[in-house]
């Protein structure tokens, strides 16, 4: 329950602030122009200490050059971008990062929307079927990572089990025969792990949506398509672009799964580019080079999240 | 009220900013085993870092006991000792060195990027005359650069042949394969006799120690990393021939399937539970608990095992206040740890095979003295009589080579890219060959 008011503070407040008596206005007023920077400043230092100072330092990194030891030996100029550039694993981790995003985004929206559409209706046993959903978003990417790595093994994995004793195969299948199906394999658990994300935007998205607005189509004789297409995916735009967005920066950045099941082999044909230049700096020691990966990713990234603000502010100005 | 707060909130900043932003390289109290090294702490003693790898789960205990054994031994010297674990240790150290913070004594697989570097004592500055003699000759010389020895051997494997005879019998082969044709016709058998349910040979061509396999078939096939002279040679006629031997492993349906990430613990794991019959491995291996009758034996080919020696190395200080103090407790370091003793009990605990005579002897008569980690199982004489007896003919890595991070990295590509077809085992070696010798 809301308490009433103090009189005495009512008279406090109401009174004009042009009469109150003040010795030093202006010191007053600077006081309370300063002040809630004041409240900032401990967030701004911890933004500066644990946001930029580790970009500043990649950025260094990059152009210095690093020995194997961890040495640094002084300015590098451009050396470190002009090796990496010279890379064939380079080029080809830059083309699976962009695969990776895009189908690991791409088809995880497309089934997440599904998915979240079908969540909302109302059917016996909901609940239950939201909660399995949000299972794989709930359980530690290296766990599921794992399970799966073992689960498509083709000597002892369950996957081969499995169809062996329902008859389904007469004999082991590789799973994982070229880089192409490792690649397929992790871009699949990619997908599993992000759909419920996406899913309980779509869901949170479909409820705020009127219902008076599926009435008035439906006198007006819209089919279940036109509905859908003219009513739903337009209102579920906003919370879309923000799934997208913030999946685009997640799945770019994402390290356990591609790490876990193939560790980027066989020769380097399945790296995205954080575990490439995870690589690079922890099993062959090019700490420079590494950075010069990190700066290419974190600029890529800065596109990316410029596009979400913009977006962002965009909708709030429509507001 | 909220003016206060808002000075005591800014005030705490300004202390956690400053804890934080303390001179790395600023001498310590050494308190910290991380932190500065060679100094002298509390009192009058020299406190001395240690960075030890993590050879199993109860490598902590025996490191703690150690500690509590040495100073109380030492009262002069403060002795702080962390393990860390194979996967997180170059990048721990790396850390380390770009922060002035490096340990004092570092145990690790590789020390020539350290000597390039210039941070490295030689090893006869910190040790006794008594510890060099006991030290293996050809350990010590495998540890020398131009003549310099620069790191000593903590510790040795080898690896060689496992055959699951049971299995190998069942399929109507009889013996061990001595040559690699030999190994051919048994994964032959094992194939026709199992099928599916039985892998015939264990391959890890992985990141992980595809290196590894790259030895055991280069060297057996008259090849290796280097020359005569000690000049990279990966391009020879036959390297070329093991690295097309190993892809005719693969295309011919013998080895595990997937060998490009399978690392040999999982490898392991599968012969010590039957159901791979034949795999190159080290000699501690099979699971302790594993019923699977088994014969060690010579790799095919040649017969050249792989020997596998870890370093200890001990890093310079500029910083120490007191520089002889600091070599004095080094040396009282080394002199303790190759105590034979301490050393055979250590070996045993951990499973590994002794770098020094005297220990090699000890083991292969008193085994049974020294308990195992972790269990209340006790050493084998024999077990060290036979394996300390193959070391001498084991080759192994270049490490003293500033360039062996980059073949070792190469020389995986190499097998993972001839394997998987996309280029010829010729065109790969001349390429790396290229690349690594110019």
């Amino acid at each position: 329950m809301k308490e009433n008011p103090k009189p005495h503070s009512i008279k406090k407040n109401s009174k004009p602030r042009s009469i109150k008596k003040n010795p030093k206005p202006r010191t007053l007023l600077n006081k309370r122009a300063i002040e809630p920077y004041i409240w900032l400043l401990p967030s701004i230092i911890m933004m500066g200490v644990l946001i930029l100072v580790p970009i500043i330092t990649v950025f260094q990194t990059s152009f210095s050059k690093i020995s194997k030891a961890g040495v640094n030996k002084g300015f590098a100029k451009l050396d470190n971008y002009l090796w990496i550039f010279k890379q064939p694993a380079f080029r080809r981790t830059l083309m699976n990062t962009i695969v990776w995003t895009v189908v690991v985004v791409g088809v995880s929206t497309i089934l997440g929307i599904i998915l979240g559409l079908v969540l909302n209706e109302k059917f016996h046993g909901r609940k239950i079927v939201r909660a399995i959903v949000v299972f794989p978003w709930a359980t530690a990417l290296i766990i599921q990572s794992v399970i799966w790595k073992y689960i498509i093994n083709a000597d002892y994995g369950a996957l081969n089990t499995l169809l062996l004793k329902l008859g389904i195969i007469k004999s082991n299948v590789n799973w994982t025969a070229t880089p192409q199906m490792f690649f397929a394999w992790e871009c699949f658990v990619g997908i599993l792990v992000t759909v419920p994300f996406v899913t309980f935007c779509v869901l949170s998205g479909l409820q705020s949506i009127d219902a008076s607005l599926y009435e008035a189509a439906e006198v007006d004789g819209a089919s279940f398509w036109n509905k859908l297409f003219r009513v739903t995916l337009p209102l579920l735009m906003p919370s879309l672009t923000v799934s997208t967005v913030l999946n685009i920066i997640y799945v770019f950045n994402s390290f356990p799964i591609v790490w876990t099941i193939s560790k980027g082999d066989p020769a380097d044909m399945t790296h995205t580019l954080v575990t490439y230049l995870y690589k690079l700096s922890f099993t062959n020691q090019r700490v420079g080079e590494a950075a010069a990966v990190s700066v290419i990713g974190f600029m890529i990234l800065a596109v990316c999240a410029s596009i979400y603000m913009f977006m962002t502010l965009r909708a709030e100005k429509e507001d | 009220m909220k003016k206060f707060l808002a000075s005591l909130l800014v005030s705490a900043m300004a202390l956690t900013l400053a804890a934080c932003g303390g001179n790395p390289s600023s001498p310590s109290n050494g308190s910290n085993p991380s932190s500065g090294s060679g100094t002298t702490g509390g009192g009058d003693k020299t406190t001395i870092n240690v960075i030890i790898s993590q050879y199993g789960n109860y490598t902590q205990e025996w490191w703690t006991q150690f500690e509590k054994d040495f100073e109380a031994a030492n009262d002069t010297v403060d002795l702080n000792i962390e393990i860390v674990s194979w996967n997180d240790i170059y990048s721990v150290v790396s850390t380390r060195i770009q922060s002035k913070q490096q340990p004092d004594i570092l145990n690790i697989s590789g020390f020539a990027d350290y000597v390039a570097d210039d941070l490295l004592m030689q090893a006869t500055e910190y040790t006794s005359e008594e510890v060099q003699k006991k030290i293996i000759p050809s350990f010590w010389e495998s540890n020398a650069i131009d003549g310099t020895v620069w790191a000593l051997p903590i510790l040795a494997s080898c690896r060689s042949l496992f055959c699951n005879m049971d299995l190998l019998n069942e399929a109507g082969v009889t013996a061990p394969p001595t040559t690699w044709d030999e190994v051919l016709t048994a994964c032959q058998a094992v194939k026709d006799k199992h099928g599916d349910a039985i892998v015939p040979w264990g391959l890890d061509i992985s990141n992980d120690e595809g290196q590894a396999a790259f030895s055991y078939y280069s060297w057996n096939f008259g090849g290796g990393f280097v020359d005569g002279n000690g000049d990279w040679a990966l391009n020879s006629d036959a390297n070329v021939q093991a690295v097309e031997y190993i892809k005719k492993l693969i295309d011919s349906g013998y080895c595990n399937s997937a060998p490009y990430t399978d690392t040999r613990y999982p490898l392991q794991d599968a012969f010590s539970a039957g159901t791979l019959a034949m795999m190159i491995g080290p000699m501690n291996m099979v699971a302790a608990d594993s019923t699977v009758n088994y014969q060690s034996v010579n790799i095919p080919g040649n017969g050249v095992g792989l020997g596998v020696c870890d370093q200890l190395m001990v890093f310079k200080n500029d910083a120490a206040p007191d520089q002889a103090a600091r070599t004095e407790a080094i040396k009282a370091f080394f002199d303790f740890f190759y105590d034979c003793e301490r050393y055979s009990d250590y070996m045993v605990f951990e499973g590994f095979l002794p770098a020094t005579l005297d220990s090699s002897d000890n083991l292969a008569a008193n085994a049974e003295k020294y308990k195992v980690g972790g269990s209340d199982a006790t050493g084998n004489s024999e077990y060290f009589k036979t394996f300390c007896a193959q070391l001498p003919d084991c080759q192994f890595y270049p490490m003293q080579k500033a360039e062996w991070m980059d073949v070792r990295n190469g020389v995986i590509e190499v097998e993972q890219q001839v394997c998987q077809g996309q280029i010829s085992a010729k065109d790969a070696l001349d390429n790396l060959q290229a690349n690594i010798a110019g």
